[in-house]
């Protein structure tokens, strides 16, 4: 699925939209609060969808390769991660649902693609 | 990015001073040698043990807790209105603002910022007064502590080889609860690797075992470092801090095996699966801590892939 389906589907707000924003397929997901659990995964990543909202989440994604993030639960975003998410041209989003919604959408989006 | 609440830029102060204010502890350049009087003293023998003493402010204690203040200012109002004889009981500051001694020295310096006094008292955990500091106090302390530091730097540089294209080594420097730069220096190696167009999968292990030490050492230890050798055919990373070290380093190897409290784990680490991970990226692991003696971790990565290959994910 592309990005821009994503975005729609999760009802998301665009804090951050990386250079190339749009043009990859979104194949693998991982939803997670615990940074070493994402850090545990030996396959590609393209979105992290998890509800910690700090630089960190950012720095993680970068280290595993991710494009984007999605923050869960619209919880506040620090001005520190936006600039994380720039720094490291990562796409960042927020959405309104939880983290088993918003699995939940991605799953049904993805069988309906397959 | 520096707290706000305290009055030294970050973009313009070398990162040293910086980096010391959040290591240095109150008590490491509080005054121990305490000036104090006691509620039933006369303010006439407090002006005495001023002038004696040479010092602006005094404690009033009982039995080492804290009663009150009483500066220079109390004792000129009391020359002005003709009331030495009285007692330090009745003049004395109650409205006290006090630091801990376990307070980053950081605290003290955001304190003198915004209370506008000259020394502020400072207790033990049992409330109890164990010094004073003023911002002579802080100037010392952070001086004798940048000596400290710029010698080890001194000894630092001298240990790290010439880069040249092919051979990268750097030491980072991790600061203890510093979350705002954690996994900083991993990003930065990761970038370096794609630039030099590793294997994507050899990039995800070395970024991988890098920022679990990093983030290790920022969440238990005081403080330590990062050093990493690259060359073409491996990456070498070596984690060193000096405290506090590990009680049972065979338990902390298990996944799932935490120390970290609620407020890291709200952080996003702490899940006990940081050493083990290490392990699983690395091609030689090696892990050794005491209690007391701090901990190293090394671990090394060899490039298995060629570079700028094609593969399937």
């Amino acid at each position: 699925m592309k990005g821009d389906t994503l975005i729609k589907e999760l009802d998301c707000e665009i804090l951050y939209r990386r250079k190339e924003g749009g043009t990859k397929d979104l194949r693998s997901f991982i939803a997670s609060d615990l940074m070493s659990d994402v850090l545990l995964v030996d396959n590609e990543i393209d979105i992290l969808i998890t509800s910690l909202s700090t630089a960190q989440a950012i720095r993680t994604a970068d280290i595993v390769s991710a494009i984007g993030v999605v923050i869960v639960n619209g919880k506040p975003v620090s001005a520190d991660m936006k600039a994380a998410a720039k720094e490291f041209d990562i796409t960042l989003l927020r959405t309104k649902l939880s983290t088993f919604q918003t699995c939940g959408i991605i799953h049904r989006l993805k069988e309906h693609a397959a | 990015m520096i707290d706000k609440n305290i009055p030294i830029k970050a973009e313009d102060s070398a990162s040293l001073i910086l980096d010391l204010i959040y290591q240095l502890k109150i008590k490491d350049v509080m005054s121990r040698d305490l000036v104090v009087a006691c509620a039933q003293d006369t303010l006439h023998h407090i002006k005495t043990l001023m002038k004696q003493r040479n010092v602006t402010g005094i404690p009033i204690v009982k039995k080492d807790r804290l009663l009150g203040i009483l500066s220079i200012d109390d004792i000129f109002k009391a020359l002005d209105n003709g009331y030495m004889d009285e007692l330090a009981e009745k003049y004395m500051s109650k409205k006290l603002v006090i630091l801990e001694e376990d307070m980053p020295l950081a605290f003290a310096i955001s304190y003198f910022d915004k209370f506008k006094y000259g020394r502020f008292p400072v207790v033990d955990k049992d409330n109890l007064l164990v010094g004073m500091i003023t911002s002579r106090d802080i100037n010392v302390g952070l001086l004798m502590a940048i000596n400290k530091e710029v010698s080890r730097m001194e000894e630092m540089l001298a240990q790290n080889a010439p880069v040249d294209a092919k051979n990268f080594r750097k030491v980072f420097r991790i600061r203890k609860y510093d979350f705002e730069h954690a996994g900083i220096a991993s990003n930065r190696i990761k970038k370096l690797l794609t630039e030099r167009k590793h294997d994507p999968r050899d990039i995800r292990r070395v970024a991988v075992a890098m920022y679990e030490m990093e983030i290790n050492i920022t969440v238990h230890s005081e403080g330590g470092t990062l050093t990493v050798a690259i060359d073409q055919d491996r990456a070498e990373i070596v984690a060193k801090d000096a405290a506090p070290g590990i009680e049972n380093p065979e338990l902390a190897l298990q996944e799932g095996y935490s120390t970290a409290n609620e407020w890291i784990k709200s952080l996003g680490f702490g899940a006990g699966m940081g050493l083990a991970n290490i392990r699983r990226v690395s091609d030689e692991f090696e892990f050794q801590s005491s209690l007391g003696k701090g901990t190293t971790v090394r671990a090394v990565i060899y490039f298995k892939n060629k570079k700028g290959e094609e593969h399937d994910h």
